[in-house]
């Protein structure tokens, strides 16, 4: 892996390999989860279908088909209470094109001018193409409800953190993306290039000099003053709170939400990763082999920390019915793990497996492009395999220690009313 | 034992084939550079195999769901389940029933030898009882119901149930609540006994291993044998006819959703895999996002981004699908079949295929990368009597000839069917 800084917040990071037969290219930029979010988040999907040498989506798409069905995707996360947004490519490698054709410097070429060169009239991007993208992303956000989990999920976080700015919703509300005009993302994009912590990602056969060049070039036109957040992380204890909502689906979704009493997203990182794993990760944790496997309350339980905000949340589908049982099942099963009663096995089980999935992120170019691109905000990057040597040094005791400073802050249930009609044949 | 390295020069690629002593066929891609590895152990028994052949000729009916239930159940043993077992070297282990199969699997970074010694050891090993199939009826209950507020899946199963009138893809991969109530152990056991024999299943692996590993182990562990054999599937009686060309229901949906379905009826169980392949090149053709229909559907704001199609292909059927979200799905319907009657008109031109010819070539080297995705590409193509680079071979020999013949015969209007899920009134 190299690393090159192209300019104040802004690098590239290669990672030259010539065992796969893709090329996976982001470039992604972290801007705080604040302010017009909307303008922010619909970005990376106005930005990806069309820049100002293919002004029309179709004869954009039918290049990418000539770059041997090359793929542009892209992504609005969540990181802490930053907001990375991204633009993807995966190509085949050079080695296997036809007819000595360079598909991955055409490929980085393109990207980068989805990004730098986007379509403007009269300082602000086109009316029929931010009308269109406005109705996407709206659907987009709406259909998100569809599937009840996530659903649940986000409804827990909203009640969680009301009073943070981690509460919103990556993507903004449905009032802020529709009042959206071509001027208003126009400026923020020009603001994002000035402001925002950015991030070349690149796994393959190729050397990073072209677009090395290119971004030097481009850079050296822009004054850079970056901007991040600062995460906000929940300080003394929480005082439980209960909601319950009630929709037309058959089955409940209950979720529960802790604050993990970190202080910062390496704060005891590792046992705490090690305490949520044996809690609710594997087949092995207390979760699965008690709540699923021993009392048959449902098809899936987990639980997953979430470093960046010190939160650790709990998903599980059940029936309305079980939610008491289910609910003091899964704080049971937190207690027992605060109080070191799981075995060594489980407990080096949860380590092997941590351990081999980290190395496993070796073997895909998506995969390893994702897990530097979630590095963004950090100053020394840390590799899959050195990440493994800190959990080899995990002990039990820290385990304990960490599974004891999680606390319950909320439970939100979405009952099930059982309608939903069945269909007519 | 006969092992027989199969290459392909372009792809720079070759895996090993072994017909194991026992009756199993072994395939083993080696991937240099690569830290781990992925091992699936596949049947060819899914949830359309609701039928058991028995000595006669004849076939005895159970109960639908009942490859699914017997995959969950298959992990445990008499002493450590499979999960613990597994939970010991840190490998990822899973298992999933299809429409035609049933695979278990691992993927793992180290160990790999241990891992195939318990993946292959808890397979051939079943142990079902009356309380252990009675606790998991409970667990799948719930995994039915989950499924049942998924508007893809109840979207996907009601067009299937007003396309087939008796194929079993009419019903849910696991099942309902009814037929799963109905599963015995000794049932269990029958379906094991005849599906789960060496000769009806295969075993492929892909990543960071050595073949004289595998074999060491395969020849450790395996203590049966396939006197099976491959397993005749039992071909259902099923009309050309659909059962109706509209279906709808109600969910707690943001917007209508919509699947839209062409029948096919094609003579041979089994079809060659040049005609699939050439129906993926016809179908991106008429409405990927660089088509015509695609842009005209977006700029009449009938779809989004969620807008897909595919060709749907197994034992005994095969569909044309679209799908996605949409304000007016019977709108969307309407200008899919004018595009492709279009198309059936002015046929496909040399421009039109080359490109096609080249995103599809891409596509198939962009499959070759995740050892998941190629290990079961070499099992799922044994059981069509294929191998994983017939693919590569059998595109060159598409033209855009046998694109406009095919186009004549596929997406008939009568045989379309529209299902669509609507938003609960307020």
């Amino acid at each position: 892996m190299t690393v090159f800084e192209i300019a104040e917040g802004v690098r590239l990071v290669s990672i030259k390999t010539d065992k796969f037969k893709t090329s996976r290219i982001s470039f992604t930029m972290a801007t705080p989860l604040e302010g017009n979010i909307s303008a922010k988040a619909i970005l990376p999907y106005l930005l990806r279908r069309r820049c100002a040498e293919y002004p029309d989506f179709t004869a954009f798409n039918g290049k990418l088909d000539e770059l041997y069905g090359a793929v542009v995707s892209s992504s609005v996360i969540k990181l802490g209470e930053n907001l990375l947004l991204s633009i993807n490519m995966t190509a085949v490698d050079d080695r296997f094109a036809l007819n000595g054709d360079k598909v991955t410097d055409e490929c980085v070429e393109l990207l980068t001018k989805l990004v730098f060169e986007p379509i403007v009239v009269n300082e602000a991007f086109p009316d029929d193409i931010v009308e269109e993208e406005k109705r996407l992303l709206i659907e987009k956000l709406e259909a998100e409800q569809n599937d009840k989990r996530h659903y649940a999920f986000d409804r827990c976080e909203q009640i969680m953190f009301a009073n943070e700015a981690y509460g919103k919703n990556r993507l903004g509300t449905v009032e802020e993306i529709s009042a959206l005009t071509g001027r208003d993302i126009y400026l923020q994009w020009l603001d994002l290039l000035k402001t925002a912590k950015m991030q070349l990602t690149m796994v393959g056969s190729s050397e990073p000099d072209m677009i090395k060049d290119i971004l030097t070039e481009k850079f050296s036109k822009i004054e850079r003053n970056p901007v991040v957040r600062e995460t906000e992380f929940f300080a003394g204890f929480p005082k439980p709170n209960y909601v319950c909502e009630t929709l037309p689906v058959k089955q409940g979704k209950l979720v529960m939400g802790f604050r993990a009493g970190m202080r910062n997203e390496d704060d005891n990182v590792y046992p705490m990763k090690v305490a949520v794993d044996i809690f609710g990760g594997g087949t092995y944790s207390k979760l699965f082999s008690v709540v699923r496997e021993k009392m048959s309350l449902c098809y899936y339980c987990s639980a997953s920390l979430f470093a960046q905000k010190g939160v650790v949340m709990i998903q599980s589908g059940i029936e309305n019915a079980n939610e008491e049982k289910a609910k003091s099942e899964i704080l049971n099963q937190l207690k027992e793990v605060a109080e070191g009663n799981f075995s060594n096995e489980v407990f080096s089980s949860s380590i092997k497996s941590i351990c081999d999935g980290r190395l496993s992120v070796n073997d895909i170019p998506e995969s390893l492009c994702s897990w530097y691109t979630a590095q963004i905000l950090r100053d020394e990057l840390i590799s899959p395999e050195e990440q493994v040597e800190k959990f080899k040094e995990v002990d039990k005791a820290q385990v304990i220690r960490a599974a004891k400073t999680i606390m319950l802050d909320t439970v939100y249930m979405l009952r099930g009313n059982g309608e939903g009609e069945e269909d007519g044949n | 034992m006969e092992i027989k390295e199969v290459r392909n020069e372009r792809l720079d690629e070759m895996y090993y084939d072994i017909s194991h002593p026992s009756g199993l066929k072994i395939l083993v891609m080696p991937k240099s550079g690569y830290s781990g590895a992925y091992a699936v152990f596949m049947t060819k028994y899914g949830s359309i195999d609701t039928q058991i052949p028995q000595p006669d000729g004849s076939y005895k009916t159970i109960p639908e769901g009942t490859a699914h239930f017997l995959e969950h159940k298959l992990f445990e043993s008499e002493d450590l389940d499979a999960f613990e077992r597994f939970a010991k070297t840190g490998a990822s282990a899973n298992a999933y029933t299809s429409f035609d199969r049933t695979g278990y699997l691992f993927s793992c970074s180290g160990n790999f030898r241990q891992n195939l010694e318990i993946l292959l050891d808890f397979v051939q090993h079943p142990y079902f009882t009356q309380q252990t199939v009675e606790k998991e009826q409970g667990i799948i209950g719930q995994e039915i119901m989950m499924y049942k507020d998924v508007p893809d899946w109840e979207i996907m199963f009601n067009l299937f149930r007003a396309m087939y009138h008796n194929h079993p893809l009419r019903t849910d991969i696991a099942g309902t609540c009814e037929s799963i109530a109905e599963i015995s152990a000794d049932m269990l056991y029958d379906c094991y006994n005849s599906f789960y024999n060496l000769g009806n299943m295969v075993l492929a692996i892909a990543g960071n291993v050595s073949v004289d590993d595998v074999i060491e182990v395969a020849d450790r562990v395996i203590d049966k044998n396939g006197d099976g054999g491959m397993i005749e599937r039992k071909v259902f009686d099923e009309p050309k006819e659909i059962v109706a060309h509209y279906t709808e229901e109600k969910l707690s949906v943001s917007a209508p959703q919509f699947m839209l379905g062409f029948k096919e009826n094609y003579p041979d169980p089994a079809q060659p895999t040049k005609r699939e392949l050439a129906v993926d090149m016809i179908l991106d053709i008429i409405a990927s996002p660089s088509s015509q229909l695609y842009k005209s559907l977006l700029d009449k704001k009938l779809i989004n981004t969620t807008f897909s199609y595919e060709y749907f292909t197994g034992f005994g059927y095969s569909a044309v699908l679209f799908g996605g979200e949409s304000s007016d799905p019977k709108a969307v319907e309407a200008e899919i079949k004018a595009e492709v009657q279009k198309f059936r008109e002015n046929g496909i031109s040399e421009k039109e295929f080359n490109r096609t010819r080249k995103k599809l070539y891409g596509r198939m080297i962009m499959g070759l990368n995740d050892v998941d995705e190629i290990a079961n590409n070499m099992a799922v193509s044994y059981f069509w009597n294929e191998d994983v680079f017939t693919d590569f071979e059998e595109y060159e020999k598409i033209t855009v000839q046998y694109l406009n013949e095919l186009l004549q015969e596929i997406m008939l209007d009568e045989f379309s069917v529209l299902s669509v899920i609507l938003p609960l009134e307020e």
